[in-house]
């Protein structure tokens, strides 16, 4: 039988899965496997609960002097070892089989939803004893457990359908605990609470809505397990007595597997069919819900890059960017970017989010998100063009020319290493230096991002440092391989605001000893002032204003720039706890990704607050 | 770690009585009339009875259930109503079987699902739907169909493997080689298709995290950057899959079992479950649990390896 | 795109290494190796232990190849000296006298005599294991001297020469008898072999190695390995790949798997009947079967040859009688004496005035196929005989059927014994199958005559009571089913008369050429 079906929760980062409503359905449509395997699920309900109307006779009528028969007017399918008509046993078979099914379903979402939902919200006591319940549930023998359960209730499908309800509830009780417990901490219940809503109502309709997608999924994947256990167990003779279902048909065609092999052929194709459309159903929803995209194929694809439209200006030696569009698909999301960066200089990259600021920066490095591509324009890094360039020598470039310092610290860290061996690595790869040697030079480098005690820290895991060493750590990172291009993507935006000073200092104290050129993408107009020689204001996917900082701040001249800095002036709170729009329950931090144009961007709830920081 | 380990196998102990009340209970329930089976349909009452008394099956369950206890806390598991074996001596002679399998599909599973599922999730596209294409083919031939032509072609007529039969790996390493490799395959592909989904979801989860793209920034070569980086991260998840699967073995073996003829846990189980041969059963359960409890360890000592953030102090 | 090949091509590398590694190391693997002279056979049959007083017949080879029974049964069913070389009734057939071999050792040196024949019957008797019912008219056992004993019957048994050379006729050494249970997994008698305790792993494959001192003559292989198996298509595999010798197949979609392969030599026989057997003919579950016409009715009701062709695909032979061509009660002409004629069947019930009753069946899925439930029902609705099937375990169905007695019949497949008296022991006398102890007039005064004559004497009488039991409708009998002797070519198989696996006796290795 086919116990190996993967039940795990894990595939769905929990807390993130946002459906909604009619959104997913739709994309699920969208998606190529996602149509087929609807479609093919779809058509086997409907022709099982036409049963009746679609069968040439009952499924239970013999002629024993038509067995083993092959189709005949009226009887499309032949006849079965009993003389039955197959057609009739196929679809009322399927009756049989995928009731069973929906029992299972149903008393593993009986018993495993609720005490789930209940465990993971209010933890304590009732957690405690219920995990510990799953968990002899989980170890129980589930062979032995079937085959008592039906000597004792009796030899029928049901019986043992209910047992395998409840041997597989503890997979939905885990998925949905730990959903609901990553869930629980989020700042939307917690607003709810404050709001006076009945911890029944919260569950309602903050985090049940949470939970439906993976149980969906689940449920699939357990709907697979129990149709290829009621085959299995019908292969064992242990099976469902004179209900006719598809296992028993199979088995009963393997009986006569010399005299008939053709019976074989339609309750396995039933079996697989439908075995094969709820393993695809399960993944496309999956990749629908987790904005997979099943089908892109990036890096095939070579569409030629259109030469920029024009190229305007003298060029700086280091970094020079003309006329450069970054598509998605038909998508522009940069439309026409002109950029300049010396040696020693800083210039800052502003705009609110979505206006295509991280994309650029991304595109210079190398390192759109997939589906990304350049589709227009030149960019020269040291005179060199490296739009158009070959991946690999792209690559050369990366780490010991143009280096990037990453926005958030926290998740730009492998959690799987030490801090030490992520320093290491590029060291050795990119300098082919020695062990001994590139472990003396992160030594080093954590020394001059003025971190205290480096040999501590060289050995600890990102996860036991904070987020302002974490950002100094991967600025040593940028620094490791001695570049001369630095690219920081809104590097001070998740820390404190006493570490972001540090953090700039830092910066700023670096860039000057090494003589780097800097591009420091940011939203934030003080940083700029502080810090840039020059700046770059960008709104949706365009440069709308390049020059001095003083004279972009003082006299802008673009009317986008002048709201910028009103917005600034108003000096509005920093931040505010985000709370859904009482209008749609169903996307709980997360802003709709149509709306923005920067697809990496919007998969962030911080963002939507940034943005409302820059816009207020 | 030791502690942890230490209070994990504490905790399974009581998981042990538990369940070994539990199942004796459900055992006794149905009245399966042991003794008229093992006297032939038509033994007089007054032989089955005395038939009964001598297994000790006129007593109250709960009484039955102590006596089991008591002889199974000193090592005793007694020995079989309808073989006679010694029931430790039988699952001794048994479990190799087993775990040759449960070994040898978790490895290739492992091997060929991590190769297949980073694939499609770092190649996507064309590869992607060969990977999916070939997953789904896994999970929808029926299993009995790709044992048996694995049997009929491999080992009746290409005449490459015995097509029955077991040779235990001290007796002949070759030989037990032969005996379990088409096992281990035909219990593979239903597995390999499941991890290698698993390890595929993750593999793109992992790889669209910042830190690739931070890695990726460095200069790093993609093929370091997966094998190092993206995989480590990515199998956890799919070690608690395989961790599964590992004991799942133990019911899906059935079938395989059946037709290759391996005297297994498994078809033990399902033979002498039907029969009611309740010591045998017991000491399976008992065999069962303990494996449960250990995998699951393993799995879980290897998860905080891989992911230090969800190591136990 | 280099990857794709390579996991193939690894996955081809390590079959090729599996297989070419299996070539050097793997002859232990059951396979009758040239000259190793190691007789492999596969079995369904799952001894209880290797005590002779749990013996049942099924599973005979195993104590055969470690014990003697006092009487040889030939291939052919005659009987031949083993243990004891004569045997005599007394002229009221209540007094049976052995004459015993005066020259056998168990292995510790004990002599096999007098006594040891009282002890082992005795216990046998008592033993409480399936068959001790067979030594039920055994009133006592009188040791006369070392070689000669007489068992004294309470009545006559036509039967009791066959059951000496049965289960009950297997001898242990009534020294291990005050040992416990040592004799359930160390055997110990007089036979051909010796249990192998160190190969054997009890409950799957059980290894004999040739007795070392055995009194008799040699049987042609030095070892001989019984594997149980619980399904026929892991046999016939291994009887393609040579790793099992000989087997019994009797599905019938097993022997055409096996007909079609030309290196495997094959012997038909035909023991088992299938059949509807009739308990309640006095009605008490289901009054209407006391009326003999509803009886008749389902016999004609049902189409035995339609049953015979799609069920077991033709390979046997229709029937309406319970006993076999071998026994003396058999006349061909009975095996036809109900045609499928349901307009007749229909007219009976309604004679009967039990239109529309409802006859409840027990069902074991392993017995009773879906074509036959399906087949059965459909012809009995026909002749206005609801059947239902109630669906049963194995387990709970000797439970349901014997000791509640909660149907009226069950189907089943069973031996055609060629010893007149077996038949009429399991059917017709009160027992196992005739729980409700159901007899008539013709009966009571037929059985007197049979018991006291041997079958032969009795002939006349035997037709008579097989001829009433048709006529009256006592059962349903199908058909005769054809079992298939398959070996896989190295050696000859000899049907055992009486019995549907072959004496241990009965294999020899095949000439070459």
């Amino acid at each position: 039988m086919s116990e190996t079906a993967p039940l795990s929760a894990e595939p769905l980062s929990t807390g993130v899965s946002t459906v909604r409503r009619g959104g997913a359905v739709r994309r699920l449509l969208r998606h190529p496997l996602g149509l087929a395997s609807s479609a093919v699920l779809a058509a086997i309900v409907l022709g099982v609960l036409l049963a009746p109307v679609l069968s040439p006779q009952g499924p239970e009528v013999s002629s024993l002097r038509d067995a083993f028969a092959g189709p005949r007017a009226g009887h499309p399918l032949g006849f079965d070892s009993a003389g039955r008509d197959v057609l009739s046993r196929l679809l009322y078979g399927g009756r049989n089989t995928l009731s069973g099914v929906l029992l299972a379903l149903a008393v593993a979402l009986a018993l495993g939803v609720p005490a789930g939902l209940v465990a993971g919200y209010r933890g304590g006591r009732f957690d405690a004893a219920s995990s510990w319940i799953v968990n002899l549930v989980m170890a129980l023998p589930a062979m032995v457990v079937l085959l008592a359960s039906r000597a004792i209730v009796g030899p029928t499908v049901w019986v043992l359908m209910v047992v395998l309800g409840v041997l597989v509830s503890p997979n939905f009780f885990r998925l949905v605990r730990g959903i609901v417990v990553g869930v629980r901490g989020e700042l939307y219940v917690d607003a709810a609470k404050v709001s006076g809503l009945s911890d029944l109502r919260i569950v309602g309709r903050h985090v049940l809505i949470v939970v439906r997608a993976p149980i969906i999924i689940l449920m699939a994947l357990v709907a697979g397990i129990a149709v290829g256990l009621q085959a299995g167990l019908e292969f064992l003779g242990i099976g469902s007595g004179d209900l006719p279902t598809w296992g028993a048909m199979l088995n009963e065609a393997f009986k006569n597997i010399q005299r008939a092999p053709g019976l074989l052929l339609w309750p396995g194709l039933a079996l697989g069919l439908t075995n094969a459309a709820l393993v695809l159903f399960a993944a496309a929803l999956r990749d629908v819900l987790e904005d997979r995209g099943a089908t892109v194929s990036p890096r095939r694809r070579r569409t030629p890059v259109e030469p920029p439209r024009s190229v305007a200006g003298e060029r700086a030696e280091l970094l020079s960017v003309r006329d450069l569009a970054v598509s998605y698909g038909s998508r522009e999301v940069v439309r026409g970017v002109d950029l300049d960066v010396s040696a020693g200089e800083i210039v800052g990259l502003v705009g609110e989010s979505g206006s295509g600021k991280s994309q650029t920066a991304f595109s210079i490095l190398g390192i759109l998100p997939e589906g990304g591509r350049v589709s227009r324009g030149s960019v020269t890094v040291r005179g060199r063009e490296i739009v158009g360039l070959a991946e690999r020598e792209h690559r050369a470039l990366r780490g010991d020319v143009i280096a990037y310092v990453p926005q958030e610290p926290m998740s730009n860290l492998d959690p799987a290493f030490t801090i030490g061996s992520q320093l290491v690595e590029p060291i050795r790869v990119k300098l082919g230096l020695s062990r001994a040697e590139a472990r003396a030079k992160a030594l080093d480098l954590l020394r001059q991002v003025e971190i205290a005690d480096p040999e501590r820290v060289f050995g600890m895991y990102p996860h036991e440092i904070s987020g302002g060493m974490a950002q100094r750590v991967l600025i040593a990172g940028a620094m490791s391989c001695d570049p001369e291009l630095l690219i920081a993507d809104e590097p001070t935006t998740a820390l404190d605001v006493m570490v972001q000073a540090e953090v700039l200092g830092l910066l700023r104290r670096l860039q000057r000893s090494r003589g780097l050129g800097v591009l420091l993408v940011t939203h934030n107009l003080g940083v700029v002032a502080d810090l840039c020689d020059r700046v770059a204001v960008m709104s949706e996917g365009r440069v709308v204003e390049t020059g001095p900082v003083a004279q972009v701040l003082h006299e802008p001249r673009d009317p986008y720039t002048r709201r910028l800095l009103d917005a600034v002036l108003d000096d509005a709170p920093a931040r505010e706890p985000w709370t859904p729009p009482a209008d749609s329950p169903g996307s709980p931090g997360r802003p709709d990704p149509e709306d923005s144009q920067d697809p990496k961007d919007s998969q962030k709830p911080k963002d939507s607050q940034d943005s409302q920081e820059v816009a207020r | 770690m030791l502690s942890f380990i230490a209070r994990r196998i504490a905790a399974g102990v009581p998981l042990l009585f538990v369940i070994s009340f539990v199942t004796y209970t459900l055992l006794s329930i149905p009245d399966i009339d042991v003794a008229r089976q093992l006297l032939g349909q038509g033994a007089p009452n007054d032989l089955v009875e005395a038939k009964n008394k001598a297994l000790g099956l006129d007593r109250p369950v709960l009484v039955q259930y102590v006596d089991w206890l008591a002889h199974a806390l000193r090592g005793d598991f007694g020995t079989s109503w309808f073989t006679s074996e010694n029931v430790l001596v039988a699952i001794q002679n048994r479990v190799p079987v087993t775990l040759s399998l449960m070994v040898g599909v978790t490895l290739v599973t492992a091997v060929a699902a991590f190769l297949l599922g980073a694939w499609a999730g770092v190649r996507r596209g064309a590869v992607d739907r060969f990977v999916q294409m070939f997953a789904v083919a896994g999970y929808a031939l029926p299993p009995f169909l790709v044992t048996l032509v694995l049997v009929l072609v491999l080992a009746v007529q290409l005449g490459l493997f015995p097509a029955i039969g077991y040779i235990g790996i001290t007796e002949s390493f070759g030989g037990w080689l032969s005996t379990v490799t088409l096992p281990v395959l035909s219990l593979s592909v239903n597995a390999v298709a499941g991890v290698a989904q698993q390890v595929r979801g993750s593999v793109i989860d992992v790889m669209r995290q910042d830190y690739v793209r931070t890695l990726r920034a460095r200069g790093l070569p993609p093929w370091r950057i997966v094998l190092r980086h993206v995989l480590r991260n990515a199998s956890a998840p799919a070690l608690s899959v395989l961790g599964m699967q590992f004991v799942g073995i133990l019911g899906s073996a059935v079938l395989v079992e059946q037709i290759f003829g391996l005297p297994g846990l498994g078809s033990m189980t399902v033979a002498y479950t039907t029969r009611g041969d309740i010591p045998v059963i017991m000491g399976l359960v008992m065999v069962t649990v303990v494996l449960v409890v250990v995998v699951n360890l393993v799995v879980d000592v290897l998860i905080g390896w891989l992911n230090p953030k969800a190591r136990v102090a | 795109m280099n990857r794709p090949a390579r996991v193939p091509l690894a996955l081809v590398a390590f079959l090729t290494a599996a297989s070419a590694l299996a070539g050097c190391g793997g002859s232990g693997g059951g396979a009758a190796g040239e000259g190793s002279k190691t007789l492999s056979i596969a079995t369904m049959t799952l001894p209880q232990s290797l005590d002779p007083k749990d013996a049942i017949g099924s599973a005979l080879p195993f104590f055969q190849a470690v014990y003697d029974t006092l009487i040889k049964r030939e291939p052919d069913g005659s009987y031949s000296p083993m243990l004891a070389t004569e045997w005599k009734y007394d002229d009221k057939r209540t007094e049976l006298t052995l004459t015993l071999r005066g020259d056998v050792k168990f292995d510790d040196g004990t002599p096999f005599n007098a006594a040891a024949v009282k002890a082992n019957l005795e216990r046998f008797q008592k033993g409480g294991g399936g068959q001790a019912r067979t030594l039920a008219d055994l009133q006592e056992v009188k040791v006369v001297d070392d070689t000669h004993v007489t068992l004294v019957l309470k009545q006559p048994n036509p039967a009791m020469l066959f059951y000496l050379s049965d289960a009950a006729g297997l001898m242990a050494n009534p020294a291990a008898f005050a040992k416990g249970d040592s004799l359930r997994n160390s055997p110990d008698g007089t036979g051909p072999y010796d249990l192998d305790a160190g190969t054997t792993t009890i409950g799957t494959r059980w290894e004999f190695k040739r007795a070392p001192k055995y009194w008799g003559p040699k049987l042609p292989y030095d070892k001989v390995a019984i594997s149980f198996f619980d399904n026929e298509t892991a046999i016939v595999n291994g009887l393609k790949t040579g790793q099992v010798n000989a087997a019994l197949l009797q599905n019938t979609d097993q022997q055409a798997s096996v007909t079609g392969d030309a290196k495997l030599k094959t012997i038909k026989q035909e023991f088992d009947f299938q059949g509807l057997l009739l308990f309640d003919r006095a009605g008490m579950v289901t009054p209407a079967l006391r009326d003999p016409r509803v009886r008749q009715a389902i016999n004609y009701a049902i189409d035995r040859k339609t049953m015979l062709d799609k069920i077991r695909q033709g390979q046997g032979a229709v029937t309406s009688q319970v006993f076999g061509p071998k026994a003396q009660a058999f006349k061909p002409e009975l095996d036809t004496y109900y045609p499928y004629d349901p307009a007749k069947a229909k007219q009976l019930v309604k004679d009967a005035g039990k239109e529309g009753f409802t006859l409840k069946l027990p069902r074991v899925s392993a017995i009773v196929s879906d074509a036959l439930a399906a087949s059965l029902q459909s012809d009995l609705a026909a002749a206005g005989i609801k059947l239902e099937w109630e669906n049963v375990d194995q387990g709970t169905a000797v439970k349901r059927i014997f000791r509640d007695r909660g149907f009226s019949g069950m189907v089943m497949n069973m031996g055609q014994s060629p010893i007149d008296w077996v038949v009429v022991g399991e059917l017709v006398l009160p027992g196992t199958f005739n729980m409700f102890g159901y007899t008539d007039d013709t009966v009571k005064d037929l059985l007197p005559k049979i018991q006291v004559k041997d079958a032969k004497d009795a002939r006349a009488d035997l037709q008579a009571l097989n001829e009433h039991l048709v006529k009256d409708a006592w059962f349903v009998p199908f058909y005769r089913m054809t079992y298939l002797h398959v070996s896989d070519g190295s050696v000859t198989i000899k049907p055992q008369d009486g019995m549907a696996v072959p004496s241990i006796y009965n294999y020899a290795p095949a000439r070459q050429g």
